[in-house]
């Protein structure tokens, strides 16, 4: 019941990551999501007692909740950005087309994927629908923060789906991609402190004036 | 069905193969030797590794090719060969025009590649295996569309490699911009890989599906074979000129294949077995001298830095080793006795003439005129390289780079001695050579069992027996009349005194190389006699002073590429529209290439459910 609970949680906090206009805000969005998927991956651990479990959980929150977060905010107020997300379409708008992706993922799941059990394909309908809202937020947000975010909310929408479906991936493959992801916004975080350093923006949109 | 990767990785040594083997080592031998000489000097020593490195594997390649037994293992070693001959055609990537041909050749080869994948995979689908045996099999009970398709597509496949006319573009580009050594081995034995897949795939694994089929590759290589020729009598770049006659080769072998190919399907199964062994004897020959003109050509780029030949001449009192190499191979492939050339050309001829007088009314005419393009052929390959040898290296020279010209370095003297000889030994041991090329071309065709054992002293081929013209008789009449003349000489002219004196002087003491034959007037009388098809035209530029006096005068004369201006400018400029019209899905805007994978999702999800 209480993972009932976390999972529509989860998604009102995609949904409130939608509709946020600044940056900081899209930034704690996420750090709430993060935490929400903490809650859960350490529930899945203690009803199926795996010890494996318990260390992802950890590594969730160490990761996800505490170091990115404080890293992107550390970034975006290194690099002193107007706070404005860049929207190319407003909240209201962007909460309707959300509300038409969960729609669709819904049905996709009740006709296409056969669950018997019914908390199971909410599930799935539901890590589907945070996953197309990641890339939602890549395509319509303009700066390369939020692609990032963007991104990091594609991935957190993965790992819940392989947590609450198949009780976590292999405890390697966990690890690795732990370490992807940690590398992967590094490696972005520069890349955005450094097209502001050439650029003096970090508008995305601007970019493609690029083109050869 | 067998796993695609579950391969039976074997090697086919029959005739056919150990043939091919045999001629690949034969030309790859000289070529390495030639080598040593030919880049010392002119390139570093890190670029003479890579190019061994290359030239190693190019030669593992092409004899992968022609070994292997499964037809996924067979492309994979192609593609390798394909691959490997474009770095080499870029060697020296310095230099415009060997990019550009690369590129040209590059995407060419491709194509050719992309047609023989698609009819493997026709073949694959029906046989369930890529094994040559299995798809032999196969291939007998395969739909008459199904196998047409087949035909056609490994015939434009291989005849791409091989350069077939109108797909020989990239030949004339990429063989001249390659190293000498590797030229030789392009000319010579890779394009030769393409008959063998022609032989190999079609004839003996597809089988020959109809009548029609020989009559189309009979005709193609008609074609080839003059197109290849007269483009030759036009062009003055030493190299491309025997790229061109690369293209004539190609036709003349394809000649005997295709006329093999008929003969199959008429029912004359001695007749078939005679001229793809007539065919593969013109393989090996054209490997022979090919690969040795290629060589001296290379030595004369090698001593002048220029392979135009109108700033050539004089060379044979400088190189005259070269030159002499030089004139063998000249003389072998025009096709004169005693070089091999003229026995390959002959059988095919020979062939020819039977299968016209045992066939009957429009096969008769049909055989009667690929016969007569032969022997226009083989004329004017005599005249190209009179020309070739006349401008290059008699009269005076022409230029600076003529005359400071020295002969080559040892190890090149040696691989152009060897294949000097290697013409005049399969010139002079036809009659050996032939009985084995009979058994490969019987194991090729199937037909093993056939009683058919003629060998060139006893032609008894003929089905009317009172009709063939036999190789004694031609050769007593050759004998007969050389002596003769030698006689008719001696009584008229008697003993002369000789006179030494400058060269073509004609008696006027001081012309000098501006008033020497020049190549491009050597080549007129053709250009003339083909306007219709090179469709010549000129430029004429006058500055007068007055209108008395003109002050200078330029003067210069073209002909235009057909194929290249009606063919494929108009294809490029197809595909370079769609390219550019396609160009507009690539904004350059992160957000709406990420829009392309979310609309990707959601249509794959709408489909998902439509289901």
């Amino acid at each position: 019941m209480h993972n009932y609970i976390f999972l529509i949680s989860i998604l009102l906090v995609t949904y409130y990551m939608v509709i946020v206009k600044r940056l900081p805000a899209l930034i704690s969005g996420f750090r709430l999501q993060s935490f929400l998927l903490f809650l859960i991956t350490a529930s899945f651990a203690f009803y199926e007692k795996e010890a494996a479990l318990y260390i992802v959980a950890v590594l969730i929150l160490f990761l996800k909740v505490i170091l990115i977060p404080n890293f992107l905010k550390g970034i975006s107020r290194k690099i002193q950005v107007n706070e404005n997300l860049g929207l190319f379409l407003n909240p209201q708008l962007s909460i309707v087309v959300v509300l038409i992706l969960t729609y669709l993922s819904y049905l996709f799941t009740f006709k296409v994927m056969t669950f018997t059990d019914k908390m199971q394909s909410a599930t799935f309908a539901l890590t589907l629908c945070i996953v197309l809202t990641g890339l939602f937020i890549m395509i319509f947000r303009l700066k390369a923060i939020t692609q990032i975010v963007g991104l990091l909310v594609m991935e957190n929408g993965l790992f819940l789906l392989a947590v609450t479906m198949c009780k976590g991936m292999p405890f390697l493959v966990e690890m690795s991609i732990f370490l992807d992801v940690f590398i992967s916004v590094i490696i972005l975080g520069i890349f955005v402190y450094r097209i502001n350093a050439l650029f003096t923006h970090i508008d995305v949109n601007k970019l493609s004036n690029l083109r050869g | 069905m067998a796993n695609i990767f579950d391969l039976h990785l074997g090697f086919i040594l029959d005739g056919l193969s150990l043939f091919f083997l045999s001629a690949i080592l034969l030309i790859s031998a000289p070529a390495a030797v030639y080598s040593l000489g030919y880049l010392k000097g002119h390139f570093p020593k890190g670029k003479i590794i890579y190019n061994w490195v290359l030239f190693i594997l190019f030669v593992i390649s092409m004899l992968l090719v022609v070994t292997v037994n499964n037809a996924l293992a067979f492309l994979i070693s192609w593609e390798l060969m394909s691959l490997i001959s474009y770095f080499l055609v870029v060697f020296d990537e310095k230099s415009e025009k060997s990019v550009s041909a690369g590129t040209t050749y590059v995407v060419m080869t491709h194509i050719g590649t992309a047609f023989i994948t698609a009819a493997f995979l026709i073949l694959y689908k029906h046989a369930g295996s890529f094994d040559f045996s299995i798809l032999k099999t196969a291939a007998s009970s395969l739909s008459s569309t199904a196998k047409t398709l087949v035909f056609i597509f490994l015939l434009i496949g291989f005849g791409t490699k091989a350069g077939i006319v109108p797909l020989h573009i990239w030949l004339p580009q990429a063989h001249p911009q390659a190293p000498s050594h590797i030229s030789s081995l392009m000319s010579g034995v890779m394009i030769k890989t393409a008959i063998y897949g022609i032989i190999r795939f079609i004839i003996f694994i597809l089988g020959v599906g109809s009548l029609w089929w020989g009559n189309l590759v009979l005709v193609l290589a008609a074609v080839s074979c003059v197109v290849g020729v007269i483009y030759a009598l036009m062009e003055h770049d030493l190299k491309k000129l025997l790229a061109y006659h690369s293209v004539e080769n190609i036709g003349i072998i394809l000649l005997g294949v295709a006329a093999s190919m008929i003969f199959l399907k008429v029912n004359l199964p001695v007749l078939a077995v005679f001229s793809l062994a007539a065919g593969l004897y013109h393989l090996i020959n054209h490997a022979i001298f090919k690969g040795l003109l290629f060589l001296c050509a290379g030595s004369v780029y090698n001593a002048t830095g220029t392979r135009d030949i109108e700033k050539l001449g004089g060379l044979i009192k400088k190189m005259p080793y070269t030159s002499a190499a030089f004139l063998v191979g000249a003389m072998a492939i025009s096709a004169l006795p005693p070089l091999n050339g003229f026995v390959s050309e002959w059988l095919t001829l020979q062939a020819f003439f039977q299968g016209a007088l045992s066939s009957t009314s429009g096969m008769k005419v049909f055989l009667s005129i690929s016969a007569a393009a032969l022997a226009l052929t083989s004329g004017l390959a005599a005249a190209c390289f009179v020309k070739a040898f006349g401008i290059t290296f008699l009269a005076q020279p022409r230029s600076n780079k003529a005359v400071e010209a020295k002969e080559v370095s040892f190890s090149m003297k040696l691989s152009m001695c060897f294949l000097s000889v290697l013409t005049f030994v399969f010139g002079l041991c036809a009659a050996v050579i032939f009985k084995i090329l009979v058994s490969v071309s019987k194991s090729a065709l199937g037909l093993e069992a056939l009683n058919a054992d003629f060998s060139l002293n006893n032609f008894s081929l003929a089905i009317d027996n009172n009709t063939f013209v036999s190789l004694p008789l031609v050769a007593l009449i050759l004998i007969v009349s050389a002596a003769a003349s030698i006689i008719v000489i001696f009584i008229l002219y008697g003993k002369r005194k000789t006179r030494r004196y400058n060269t073509w002087d004609c008696g006027y003491y001081r012309l000098d190389a501006r008033n020497e034959y020049s190549a491009t007037a050597f080549s007129k009388p053709f250009r003339i006699a083909f306007s219709f098809f090179l469709l010549p035209y000129k430029k004429t530029e006058k500055i007068r002073e007055s209108f008395y006096h003109v002050k200078t005068f330029k003067y210069e004369t073209f002909t235009t590429p057909v194929f290249g201006k009606y063919i494929y400018a108009p294809l490029l400029g197809v595909v370079l529209g769609i390219a550019r019209f396609m160009r507009r899905l690539q904004p350059g805007s992160i957000h709406l290439y990420i829009s392309y994978i979310f609309v990707t999702i959601i249509a794959l999800i709408i489909f998902m459910k439509a289901f």
